[in-house]
């Protein structure tokens, strides 16, 4: 039985004269993959960016696992997050990054040659990350979220610089991950990636939410670029 | 607490720019104890006119009060340790791994006060050895006594525990880590001095002012134009310096810590 594992509600968030934004309110089912879609701009990463306490919202709330994600205790180990392609020290080495945030969360540095196999990256386990492919930071960000294993992912732009193969690594990964049960709430714009790949979706345009549904219910027969192109126009015109 | 204070620790640790920096720290202070004596002792130099030379023991306090003289890699160490976070995009798993900020920089306040005692220690050390080698080339010369010592390892071990928090606190602070570096050093170097050439009564608060008491060591007024007596005496001048570093982190966790990590 599937349970509410993010909410978001009546969600705002305004930079000066921006209202990044608006009123959003949606919810994230355990055990699903839930694309979070929506142009340059959207209110994505805000959004995103609120749920984690990164960002303080103007108005309402975000929520993981039914309360903040300061609350949470030990939130490494349930929820991990990609949020760009830093977030790690460049003159490190990729295990150096990994042993800082695993000794953060007393995990065993075990897990890290775990989380670098994970992500196809183990040769690479003791190179600098100054000298890395955007691809392979996208891989060291997913491993980090892997570290504590949780339950739930959050990743923002996760395709971000990936060359095909690395799409189709990730959207294996993705599958993979989400095979094993775990809640994915995932941003993009690779519309046709998403479509096989998720299983709701969040569509938001201008800080609003246009549509949240399954992914059948959002489609009704067309292709998810279709859907969301009218889904994104009719609201903007 | 402790799991992070380990994960900041190997971040000290693993960078190749915290070892340059304790390694120019041991440098600069040996500048400071070696440059002294050869200026004092050169045929042309104040030893031989108006000012003692290292025969003397005026002369002698003056060369090894500088042995504390790397407190400025402290203040410089404890910013990297915080701007570092914000520099290269760090912060944001740092505050997805311990939300709470204010946990996060009470651990880098603890690291950044080991790792300033540290480089204190090891500056200290570089500067005396240089400073007794240079010593023995311009024989004979006053004793170095062990109070004169002692005066300048506590100084130097109380600033370094206290300089690297203020340098976290001020990195909190101004998160620009050109910006907070540049400014440390400029107000360290030149600013300070002509604050105190302008308001000499304020002197004894500022950052150095209160360093100079800390090391609490007199080079003869007649010869220096300093005297000790214008200083604060150790436990006040360390209490000066806390305060510096408690205003700069209360006011970071006030501001800037609370504001939006984009």
């Amino acid at each position: 039985m599937s349970s509410v594992k993010i909410e978001f509600k009546n969600l705002s968030k305004r930079y000066k004269d921006v209202l990044a934004v608006s009123n959003f309110s949606a919810q994230v089912q355990s055990g699903r993959v839930t694309g979070f879609l929506g142009p340059n701009g959207a209110g994505k990463s805000t959004a995103l960016r609120c749920l984690l306490g990164l960002v303080n919202p103007t108005g309402g709330s975000a929520a993981v696992n039914g309360g903040s994600y300061s609350q949470l205790q030990d939130p490494i180990h349930k929820v991990g997050a990609v949020l760009d392609s830093r977030g790690f020290h460049p003159g490190l080495t990729a295990k150096q990054n990994l042993k800082i945030m695993a000794s953060a969360s007393d995990i065993n540095f075990s897990r890290i040659d775990e989380v670098l196999e994970l992500v196809d990256l183990a040769s690479a386990a003791n190179k600098r990350t100054k000298g890395f492919s955007l691809g392979m930071k996208q891989r060291l960000s997913l491993a980090i979220a892997m570290l504590g294993d949780p339950e739930i992912l959050i990743l923002d732009e996760p395709a971000n610089g990936l060359d095909p193969l690395g799409i189709v690594w990730l959207r294996e990964f993705l599958q993979k991950l989400a095979g094993e049960g775990r809640t994915i709430l995932v941003s993009s714009h690779q519309l046709a990636e998403m479509q096989n790949t998720v299983n709701d979706v969040l569509i938001i345009n201008k800080g609003v939410l246009v549509a949240q549904g399954t992914i059948k219910e959002i489609c009704k027969g067309r292709s998810l670029e279709e859907a969301f192109l009218e889904l994104t126009l009719r609201k903007s015109a | 607490m402790s799991a992070l204070l380990k994960s900041e620790l190997r971040k000290l640790i693993y960078l190749r720019a915290n070892w340059l920096l304790l390694l120019w720290s041991g440098l600069f202070a040996a500048l400071g104890t070696v440059a002294p004596i050869l200026v004092l002792n050169s045929d042309n130099g104040p030893g031989r006119g108006v000012f003692s030379g290292t025969e003397t023991q005026e002369g002698i306090n003056a060369v090894f009060a500088n042995a504390a003289g790397g407190y400025l890699f402290a203040l410089i160490l404890g910013i990297l340790i915080m701007t570092n976070e914000y520099r290269h995009g760090t912060a944001v798993g740092t505050f997805l791994v311990t939300p709470k900020r204010s946990t996060v920089l009470v651990a880098k306040l603890i690291a950044a006060s080991l790792a300033g005692l540290v480089i204190q220690l090891f500056s200290f050390l570089f500067a005396i050895t240089s400073g007794f080698i240079a010593l023995t080339f311009f024989e004979p010369h006053a004793p170095v006594p062990a109070e004169l010592l002692f005066k300048v390892l506590r100084a130097s071990a109380i600033s370094g525990l206290v300089l690297g928090i203020v340098g976290v606190g001020l990195g909190a602070l101004v998160k620009n880590q050109i910006a907070a570096v540049t400014g440390a050093v400029i107000w360290t170097l030149i600013v300070e001095g002509l604050v105190v050439a302008f308001v000499e009564s304020i002197g004894k608060y500022l950052p150095a002012g209160a360093i100079t008491g800390l090391v609490d060591v007199d080079f003869g007024e007649n010869d220096f134009n300093f005297s000790i007596e214008n200083y604060l005496t150790p436990g006040p001048a360390t209490l000066v310096l806390l305060g510096y570093a408690a205003l700069f982190s209360l006011i970071a966790m006030r501001t800037t810590l609370r504001r939006d990590l984009d």
